[in-house]
């Protein structure tokens, strides 16, 4: 649904293969067995080990180490697992001069392509930055910038057909460096537009997709496995597992108003989650979320728990059919709602709303639940205490 | 692209709806009888699997014809559509909205509905539309409201309830700008809660690449006469509030800008999360809610530091409407409106009697012939021409019978001696009707259309056939042939010289002497003939294009001028039998042999 960082492993293969060699690097896994996959490098090279988790400034946070043995791989390996990291990413270590370190970045944008490049690459791109310019892609500029880096300028045009062929978004090496007519990737970082995955036939698909730090919990995951499988869409992201306050938001632009008026009035730390749905689900799926959302509030030990379920008017999103599966989730959890006092806020709008909110009050009202219901004719913002 | 909304309100909307996604067109066709239109603003739907699709006027019904393509819509249906409300998957919003762009000559713009469009996609379709002036609202987009007069999307609601809101038919000063579907619903919720009125109201999408850009929605509003105010809903995640900011910093909007940027709570994650939108997310600062919302205020927007005193700053907007607009009294019974259990478009029953096509029953039968009836019933509107009423006449009385020998008429005969009642004995008969018997009317139909359509060489047209092993439906028959031709073909051909053009007739004809040198009995049979001169007449005098006469043949059309005579045959020689009252049939020994299959 969007912009999305796949693995430089991945990232790397893809572009080697574009250019007609293959790629050499090794992804180790925390839960693969160490010992075995490192057998197999050539014990007389030297190595890099870093994580690849889609994270930057990797070198300067002790992510990355470079100039390793192969017997001290499995040290570092076990130092950076330790540090809750999941995937990591050995490459051979190719020895060069810093001033041949370089600097290219790609972005899709309206224009077309931008590119960003210097020929001051490396982990000091940050204070370099005056030295990057930037250019819209033509045949043009590309020679400009080709004669700048001193790069064939073949390499650059096939750099910019492989971006545009993959449906990638956002690229950026830095540093690279040429080495004969090879250019070599010595840090990579790849962004797709997850829309595409379709059109790219297998090239990266969603399980090159890396999530940044620490991994998902298990409720984003099935968040995630929900979204995955309906036209709808659902989004889940853990703030303060520890906090009172739960969010069953709807619509896209809406849920993110009501979480503002949260920050806003300075609660923002006591926020679970940011629970998100809209694209008219049906109430399986409405059903399904609500229980992840309920199974986080049975988590935390925080007192006077709260759940806004809450949205905009909606232009298509059928509030019965939505509601009826939120309701049938809450009934189920409805003794554990009543013993711990939570109180529930309601507020929508949209097709079929007067049924649906009319079914949300007799629920409440049945089985004795704290809460509050409101229609459109609540200002969107209010219902947040 | 800037839109052109003055222009949009003073032209009348014919839309077509690329996909089909029924609450939304029901919710269009609601809103336009509800403006008092005597036609729906949509005129077709391009889907797939359906010829028409049921819908409300009212509390009536209607059909909406569904085409396959751009290709099969009549040519004036092409010319007349102004606007298109894609409802496609994202997969296919490039391929259909370009072939949309190429097809229609006068289109303007249109809305793409599709959330998780590929952003390539989007970006070629901006450029596309560069160059030939026309807009696209979206991806992403629940579409264009213009009080009164359009209904271009979800936008405003889909239930019937919803729509009895005024802000939807009302006209007023404001317009309401959003990249959140949802929010613009809401949005109009609260501007019509305050009692105001909106000039316009666009949702232009949450995607990386909106296709109508944030700043060009806001130009199309500044251009609009009509337009005193601008609402504008944003959310964090790239830099396109900055251009906006720049604009009114150079006095290029000039008119007040109240807007709200949602997404400050970002900062309230350790890492920036993506929102609901593919556009929502705020990786370094310049892309966050907050310095957008400082670089407007700078600029002198209106902003709201929350959603809550937006509310409160748009309360004091100025509003220009004057008359109330009511809520038809009528209208509330459409909430209890149902849907018939099956449509009839031919005919209907009234308390005084039957009524085809509008007319009485019994006035038909004093004015017109049993031809006339039958054939305006078959053809499902009152024919025109003398000669297609004459020549259904003809063909009735030829293909009357063919004497007992023929398939039908032979089950027919069988069932009867077997003691079978009339309806049985008809069915029969009526059931050896296919592609090998009678029943090749229509096969040849489609023959022909293909051959005048492709401008296929009769030569290429027979080889295709033969090179397939495959009969030419229309051509061949078991008894006549060259030297001794079919009686009643001489005569349809004879009927036919009335017609000027016969290019179905031609073509058949040059398909006739190519099959006959190769064998003498592939002669151009009754169905053939009957086929190519009923096409001839349809074209000609009905004024049926290509395209409809397809969709003749896709309902079977043609068989039915072999069927309804020979139906009188089968019964007639049913009635033969029974006075007579012959025993059971059964095949004498010798008409049966028996032959050991070889190896």
């Amino acid at each position: 649904m969007a912009r999305v960082i796949i693995s430089e492993y991945k990232a790397k293969g893809l572009l080697s293969s574009y250019f007609g060699y293959k790629y050499e690097g090794f992804k180790i896994l925390k839960e693969g067995s160490l010992q075995k996959q490192i057998k197999t490098l050539q014990p007389d090279k030297r190595y890099v080990i870093k994580v690849d988790e889609g994270i930057k400034k990797r070198e300067k946070s002790g992510f990355l180490f470079k100039d390793i043995q192969r017997q001290q791989l499995k040290t570092y390996a076990r130092k950076l697992f330790d540090k809750k990291f999941n995937r990591l990413l050995i490459e051979e270590y190719i020895p060069h001069s810093k001033k041949d370190e370089k600097f290219i970045a790609l972005e899709r944008v309206r224009e077309g392509i931008a590119i960003y490049y210097s020929n001051k690459g490396g982990v000091d791109i940050e204070n370099q930055k005056n030295t990057v310019k930037k250019e819209i892609y033509s045949n043009k500029t590309i020679t400009k910038i080709s004669n700048f880096l001193k790069v064939n300028v073949k390499i650059l045009e096939e750099l910019i057909s492989g971006f545009d062929k993959y449906c990638i978004s956002f690229l950026e090496s830095n540093p690279f460096i040429i080495k004969g007519e090879r250019i070599i990737f010595l840090d990579l970082a790849i962004e797709v537009d997850d829309t595409a995955e379709f059109f790219v036939n297998g090239i990266w698909s969603k399980a090159d997709l890396v999530t940044t730090h620490s991994a998902l919990t298990p409720e984003e995951l099935s968040a995630n496995l929900l979204a995955e499988k309906s036209p709808a869409s659902f989004k889940l992201n853990l703030l303060n597992p520890q906090g009172n306050i739960f969010t069953l938001f709807s619509g896209g632009g809406a849920s993110i108003v009501l979480a503002d008026e949260i920050y806003n009035k300075g609660k923002a730390k006591d926020i679970v989650d940011y629970a998100e749905y809209s694209g008219n689900p049906n109430d399986e799926e409405t059903y399904l979320f609500t229980k992840i959302i309920i199974s986080l509030a049975k988590k935390s030990p925080a007192k006077n728990k709260l759940i806004y379920i809450a949205g905009g008017v909606a232009n298509f999103t059928d509030i019965r059919i939505t509601f009826r599966g939120i309701i049938r989730a809450l009934d189920e959890e409805s003794v554990f709602l009543k013993k711990h006092k939570v109180k529930i806020y309601v507020r929508r709008g949209g097709p079929y709303q007067e049924e649906g909110l009319e079914m949300m009050r007799d629920f409440l009202d049945k089985q004795g639940l704290l809460g509050e219901v409101y229609g459109p004719e609540k200002v969107l913002t209010e219902i947040i205490k | 692209m800037i839109i052109d909304i003055e222009k949009l309100r003073n032209s009348e909307p014919n839309i077509i709806v690329l996909g089909s996604y029924p609450p939304i067109i029901q919710s269009i066709l609601d809103f336009d009888f509800i403006v008092g239109r005597t036609r729906p603003s949509i005129h077709g739907v391009i889907g797939l699997n359906k010829k028409s699709e049921r819908y409300f006027w009212g509390d009536k019904e209607l059909l909406l014809p569904v085409y396959r393509n751009l290709e099969v819509t009549p040519n004036n249906l092409n010319n007349k559509i102004n606007l298109f409300l894609s409802v496609v998957s994202a997969r296919r919003v490039l391929f259909t909205t370009d072939i949309t762009l190429k097809s229609l000559t006068n289109l303007l713009g249109g809305v793409i509905f599709a959330e998780n469009t590929p952003e390539t996609h989007s970006l070629k379709l901006y450029k596309e539309i560069q160059s030939i002036n026309r807009f696209i609202i979206g991806p992403s987009s629940v579409g264009l409201l213009i009080p009164g007069i359009l209904k271009l999307g979800a936008i405003g609601g889909v239930e019937i309830k919803q729509l009895f809101n005024p802000i939807l038919y009302q006209p007023g000063n404001i317009a309401v700008l959003s990249a959140s579907g949802g929010m613009t619903n809401e949005l109009l919720n609260v501007v019509s809660s305050l009692g105001k009125r909106i000039s316009f109201c666009m949702s232009f999408g949450g995607d990386r690449f909106p296709i109508t850009t944030p700043m060009e929605a806001i130009v199309s509003a500044e251009k609009d006469t009509k337009t005193s105010h601008i609402i504008y809903f944003g959310e964090l995640g790239g830099v396109d509030e900055f251009k906006i900011a720049e604009l009114i910093s150079q006095n290029k909007i000039t008119k007040p800008v109240y807007t709200y940027i949602a997404g400050s709570v970002s900062e309230a994650f350790s890492t920036p999360p993506q929102f609901g939108h593919a556009k929502a997310i705020a990786r370094n600062f310049n892309e966050s809610a907050k310095a957008k919302m400082k670089s407007l205020k700078e600029a002198g927007a209106v902003v709201g530091s929350s959603f809550t005193e937006l509310v409160s700053l748009i309360e004091k907007i100025p509003s220009s409407s004057k008359e109330n607009f009511a809520i038809d009294k009528e209208w509330k019974k459409l909430i209890n409106r149902q849907r018939a259990l099956f449509v009839s478009t031919i005919s209907h029953e009234t308390d005084y009697g039957v009524r085809i096509f509008d007319d009485d029953l019994l006035d038909l039968a004093k004015k017109h012939s049993f031809s006339y009836i039958t054939a305006s019933l078959l053809l499902g509107k009152k024919i025109t021409s003398k000669e297609l009423e004459e020549f259904v006449d003809l063909v009735m009385k030829l293909l009357v019978d063919n004497g007992p020998s023929v398939s039908g008429a032979v089950n027919t005969i069988i069932s009867a001696r077997a003691g079978k009642d009339m309806v049985s004995s008809l069915a029969s008969g009526l059931l050896t009707i296919g592609n090998r018997f009678g029943g090749a009317v229509n096969k040849a139909a489609e023959n022909w259309i293909y051959g005048v359509e492709s401008g296929i060489n009769p030569g290429d047209f027979v080889e295709e056939h033969s090179s397939n092993a495959k009969p030419i439906e229309g051509i061949g028959h078991k008894k006549y042939r060259v030297e001794n031709p079919d009686p009643r073909v001489k005569e349809l051909r004879r009927w036919a010289s009335k017609l000027k053009n016969r290019k179905f007739l031609a073509f058949a004809k040059k398909v006739e002497s190519i099959t006959t040198d190769k064998k003498s009995n592939l002669i151009l049979n009754v169905d053939g003939a009957m086929a190519a001169i009923l096409l001839d007449i349809l074209f000609e005098k009905e004024g049926l294009s290509i395209k409809e006469l397809k969709r003749l043949t896709e309902v079977e059309f043609f068989n039915a001028f072999f069927i309804i005579p020979r139906s009188v045959g089968f019964i007639s020689h049913y009635l033969d039998q029974k006075r007579m009252d012959e025993g059971l049939f059964r095949l004498p020994k010798e008409e049966v042999a028996h032959v050991s299959r070889t190896q």
